[in-house]
């Protein structure tokens, strides 16, 4: 698979002859080059914060996949952010080691979690499982504050481990999380032509169809919660590792609301450059918008009320460009 | 527990439907025989696509037992039967609009796919293998229906008739030991009817069951060896097409208040 299938998110455009598919494969290339070589003319603040908007582009694709292969909207994907995230503190804090083992521990985790959650909401759907969700955002910080043995309460914990000692932090943050970025797109592009991808997006578009063809709703429902929470905790354990900390601060009730609303500005595409602005919406609005004081509360009122209203009309995918989506 | 002659085909014995008061099927029994193309027909609202539904688990008669080839349907559900080799079609076109017609026929060969969760996200050689494979049945699938140039398009782009025959591709692109189609023919011209006649007679194995379901006798009648006749909800005949074009029963249905079905 080449880096040129980023640009893919389904087999029309793969089967387009010529110049376009040739233009496609050489934009992607000249975005990932300049995203590897970024670290040699930006520094500092620029280079930190693209770290964390790798990890939250990761993020908005697992709520995104959700949306594209399940027809379901969540407003509680920072529950699955937030375990990946503490997977890496407290695996670093009480044993000791690197995200080398918490990495991948974290996916394990997320994709329990996202089980242990589907199962029995499988029969839900629209608005109910969407408020079922935000009963898990809502959980979620008096979670963390209550076992503050583990999770540091407040205060939260520092992430300090390097991956490879020896080499700069922030190239360390910067290139694990553009890697972990790329090689997910990389998977997610493969998925859409995989058996498993074909039957989710037949079970969400032909329920009945789909049953007659032997998927189920429950298995579709499982499936595609228990992959979307894997990787919404392994952005979460991406997060952590670049921010360096993990605090109840970075996972209230309304980042679970902004993780659908950049899903949304991305317009729930899975590819690399949409990933990338839907990151770039997480990380830069909420630091506009806490200059905006007192009407902080009042935008994630208006933003939830309009998501919300979304998730009710049934269908985000509406709003798509013709073509593309639907 | 089975007796003799039931063990064959796939056999539904009284079964009775009804959504409230609505009385949809009463005491409805068929046999389909495998190797035998068998016709379903009756005005529209008799119940066709709801005794289809109950036959592939979509509905569930309060009354009845239906069985396939020995094996006891009651109580399965639509993906079990569809693991028990029945496929259909659906009279309203079920096509998925983010596929392309491809890819929806690829979906029919779902069970048939060996491939793990790690293949769905890493490419390996095994995979390719698989996906070459598929390929190469759903684009067969596609060609014996005449609609292999449209593979590559969107459904949005097509015309119902080709989508509708992509509908019997998609029936037919696992092998299936039933095939049941409701309504294959609607929205198709002459030309395409004629197509699908002979496709649909060319797919007929002796080990096959196939139901069709229609609302125009004179196709049911040029197809089927064996025909039921269904009106409001009874089966009021069954038998050779010649028996059923003489049966009174029929003529009164189809020349009588509802000749213009
Ligand atoms: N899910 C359902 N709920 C209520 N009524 C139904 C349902 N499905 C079918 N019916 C009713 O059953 C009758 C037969 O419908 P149908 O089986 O679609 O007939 P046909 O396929 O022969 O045209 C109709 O009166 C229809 O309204
Ligand atoms: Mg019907």
């Amino acid at each position: 698979m080449a880096v040129s299938d980023l640009a893919q998110t389904s087999k029309a455009e793969l089967s387009v002859r010529g110049g376009r598919v040739d233009a496609a494969r050489l934009s992607m290339l000249a975005l990932v080059a300049i995203l590897l070589l970024a670290p040699l003319l930006a520094g500092g603040f620029l280079l930190y914060s693209l770290s964390l908007c790798f990890a939250n582009a990761l993020a908005v694709l697992s709520v995104s996949m959700l949306v594209r292969y399940g027809g379901e909207v969540s407003i509680g994907h920072s529950f699955f952010v937030a375990l990946g995230a503490y997977a890496v503190a407290i695996v670093e804090h009480r044993l000791g080691l690197s995200i080398v083992v918490s990495l991948p521990l974290a996916i394990l985790l997320g994709a329990g979690a996202g089980f242990v959650f589907a199962f029995p909401s499988r029969r839900l759907s629209g608005i109910y499982l969407a408020v079922a969700t935000m009963a898990l955002a809502l959980a979620l910080p008096e979670i963390l504050i209550g076992f503050e043995k583990f999770t540091g309460g407040f205060e939260g914990l520092y992430i300090a481990q390097d991956l490879i000692p020896g080499i700069p932090k922030a190239l360390q943050r910067y290139y694990v999380a553009l890697g972990v970025l790329v090689i997910v797109c990389l998977a997610l592009a493969h998925f859409r032509k995989s058996a498993q991808g074909l039957a989710l997006l037949m079970a969400q578009a032909q329920p009945r169809a789909a049953e007659a063809m032997g998927i189920t709703r429950s298995w579709a429902r499982i499936s595609i919660f228990t992959l979307s929470a894997a990787l919404a905790s392994l952005a979460g354990a991406l997060t952590g590792f670049a921010s360096s900390t993990v605090s109840p601060n970075s996972f209230t009730f309304f980042s679970g609301v902004f993780l659908l609303v950049g899903s949304v500005v991305s317009l729930n595409r899975l590819s690399l450059p949409a990933a990338l602005v839907g990151g770039a919406f997480i990380t830069l609005v909420p630091t506009y918008l806490a200059q905006a004081g007192d009407w902080v509360p009042i935008l994630y009122g208006v933003a939830l009320v309009v998501v919300t209203l979304v998730a009710n009309a049934g269908d985000l995918r509406r709003f798509l460009p013709r073509g593309r989506g639907r | 527990m089975m007796e003799a002659g039931t063990s064959e085909g796939l056999v539904a014995e009284g079964i009775s439907l009804a959504f409230g008061g609505l009385h949809v099927l009463n005491d409805v029994s068929l046999t389909l025989r495998p190797g035998v193309i068998t016709g379903l027909i009756g005005p529209n609202g008799a119940g066709k696509t709801s005794l289809f539904n109950c036959l592939t688990g979509l509905y569930h008669g309060q009354r009845g037992r239906s069985s396939f080839a020995g094996t006891l349907l009651n109580g399965l559900g639509p993906a079990q039967r569809a693991a028990c080799g029945i496929t259909r079609s659906f009279q309203n076109l079920a096509m998925c609009p983010d596929l392309s017609l491809l890819e929806n026929v690829l979906v029919g060969l779902t069970l048939k796919r060996r491939s793990g969760w790690f293949s769905a996200f890493v490419p390996t050689p095994a995979l390719r293998a698989e996906q070459k494979e598929v390929e190469r049945r759903a684009m067969a699938a596609l060609s014996e229906l005449g609609i292999a140039s449209a593979a590559h398009d969107k459904p949005s782009d097509l015309p119902p008739g080709t989508l509708r025959l992509a509908e019997i591709a998609r029936a037919i692109v696992c092998e299936p030991r039933a095939i049941l189609l409701d309504e294959p023919a609607a929205g198709l011209n002459a030309v395409e009817t004629r197509d699908l006649m002979r496709a649909l007679k060319r797919l007929m194995r002796p080990d096959l069951v196939l139901l069709v379901v229609e609302h125009d006798m004179d196709l049911i009648m040029e197809l089927c060896e064996q025909i039921y006749v269904l009106n409001f909800g009874q089966m009021i005949a069954s038998g050779t097409p010649a028996e059923i074009r003489a049966h009174p029963d029929v003529i009164r249905v189809y020349l009588g208040d509802d000749a213009d079905d």
